[in-house]
């Protein structure tokens, strides 16, 4: 797992690459953690090189948007593979993190 | 003698018939005479609460409901309040869903139902020490710092304790399930509930995290979801239901993916709810499979007030449908490539299963085969359920 951000505006963009599972979702929690200031109004989860998340990672998720929404700030995911895509809609997932097609368009959603 | 079977536990038994008392001496006491057990017993909840008050080595309750001066509901409340660690099991009617629901929703563990099969009780009451041994050390392991490993062995204790090890058949159907436990996560837990009019409920589940507190919390997952399973019928307010439960107070944002379905044997008609678990595959008399059509749903215990939606479907003489979960899809061989689900619908392509366990067992050695030996990262379970009768 790989995890690297940056910074537009007052949104946060973060690229997860590899496989997020039960052996590294403490290193993608306190990655994530670390990435994230109090001013963010957005975080934007790019998918786009993740393979694959497994409910452990699904659960770190879980928190971040929940911390999130405690200072009033969203957490959206783009670029979904079609195998990370399918995880997000069965288990329900996509309606804790708004899903969008590229970068461009979650961009989009925060302004709107 | 194993550590184990030296442990001696003591039972209160609560009943106001006077049979009771000689014929559970009797049909009990090779486990009395061996130590295991030791019995004590009251007429009634009143007489029940001054003996749990004298006698503090108690460790579980078997008690009727219907008695005079103090009913078993009302003990069972009292129980809680008294000692939140004392196990009990609930004797009741044959198909007195509504006061077994009630017993499940006040924390009772388990139930039995009259007349009473002396076998059975056994099996209940050593599955209900079990869980009470595991769930006191897992208290104790929360409390204190202890390693890791100790951790997951307590966690993994309580995932087996509440596993069913007995499975309902009948003339024209099968249920069988079965759980092989990865070495260090882990979470899955499957239950099969019977329901009235000779329904059957059937769940399997996967929660999130690993260790004490997913323990904990599949403890309580998996008892208000047979609590609410008895006596709602239909599966999306099961669902519902127990996510509004389980969500209150969440902090932890663990969660638990459940898929739950209700079977009528007489008609083959399957109603089920998807709590973001993986859909279930139907394989087919003549060798080919099909998935569960997707419904809408979430994961339980993410956010309250969510709505399930329900599907349907009828099983056909000869069908057999199989509740996974993750741990076989993503079983993966030395490779890193997962077993999926394409190889999973064709476990069967050559014939169609013949049993239920037959049909568990082949997923199981299938999963074995294609990853060979590579090291076991999840749970992997089973749950499966044949309509018997002509082949497809």
């Amino acid at each position: 797992m790989e995890l690297k951000s940056t910074r537009e505006g007052t949104n946060l963009i973060v690229d997860v690459e590899g496989r997020v599972d039960g052996t590294n979702a403490m290193d993608f929690q306190s990655a994530l953690e670390d990435a994230i200031q109090q001013s963010d109004q957005g975080v934007i989860m790019d998918m786009g090189q993740l393979q694959y998340i497994s409910s452990a990672g699904l659960r770190v998720i879980l928190l971040v948007a929940k911390s999130l929404q405690k200072q009033n700030a969203k957490l959206l995911g783009c670029a979904l593979s079609e195998s990370v895509r399918e995880i997000f809609a069965i288990s329900g997932f996509d309606k804790i993190v708004p899903v969008h097609e590229s970068r461009a368009d979650a961009l989009k959603a925060l302004e709107d | 003698m194993t550590e184990s079977e030296a442990e001696s536990y003591r039972i209160l038994v609560v009943d106001d018939e006077p049979d009771v008392e000689p014929l559970m001496l009797q049909r009990m006491r090779r486990h009395i005479r061996s130590g295991r057990y030791s019995f004590v017993f009251a007429q009634n909840g009143v007489e029940a609460l001054e003996v749990l008050n004298s006698d503090p080595d108690i460790d579980m309750v078997v008690s009727d409901i219907n008695m005079p001066r103090m009913d078993g509901l009302t003990l069972l409340s009292q129980i809680a309040e008294l000692n939140p660690d004392l196990r009990a099991v609930i004797v009741s009617a044959y198909g007195d869903m509504k006061n077994i629901r009630t017993a499940m929703n006040r924390g009772a563990f388990d139930f039995v139902t009259k007349p009473l099969d002396f076998d059975d009780l056994q099996v209940t009451i050593e599955r209900t020490l079990e869980n009470m041994k595991a769930w006191k050390e897992a208290l104790s392991s929360r409390d204190k710092l202890v390693s890791l490993q100790r951790e997951l062995d307590v966690a993994s204790q309580m995932q087996q304790s509440i596993l069913p090890t007995q499975f309902p058949r009948g003339d024209d159907f099968e249920v069988f399930g079965s759980m092989e436990p990865a070495r260090n996560v882990g979470g899955d837990f499957f239950d099969v509930v019977l329901l009235d009019d000779g329904e059957i409920g059937l769940a399997i589940a996967d929660v999130s995290g690993k260790g004490v507190p997913a323990a904990l919390f599949m403890m309580s997952s998996r008892t208000l979801l047979k609590g609410s399973a008895i006596g709602l019928t239909e599966p999306g307010k099961v669902l519902r239901e127990v996510n509004n439960l389980l969500a209150e107070d969440n902090e932890s944002a663990m969660f638990v993916t459940v898929l739950y379905a209700v079977y009528n044997p007489a008609t083959g008609h399957l109603a089920y709810a998807n709590g973001g678990h993986n859909l279930p595959v139907i394989f087919h008399g003549d060798g080919s499979s099909s998935v569960l059509p997707y419904t809408d749903g979430l994961a339980l215990a993410v956010l309250s007030g969510v709505e399930f939606v329900e599907g349907e479907i009828t099983l056909a003489p000869g069908d057999t449908l199989v509740l996974y979960t993750d741990g076989v899809t993503e079983a993966m061989d030395s490779e890193n490539v997962e077993f999926g689900m394409d190889r999973l619908q064709t476990v069967f392509a050559g014939g169609a299963p013949q049993s239920a366990e037959a049909a568990n067992e082949a997923v199981f050695a299938a999963v074995r085969e294609f990853v060979a030996g590579a090291p076991q990262s999840d749970d992997i379970t089973c749950l499966t359920l044949r309509r018997g009768g002509a082949q497809g």
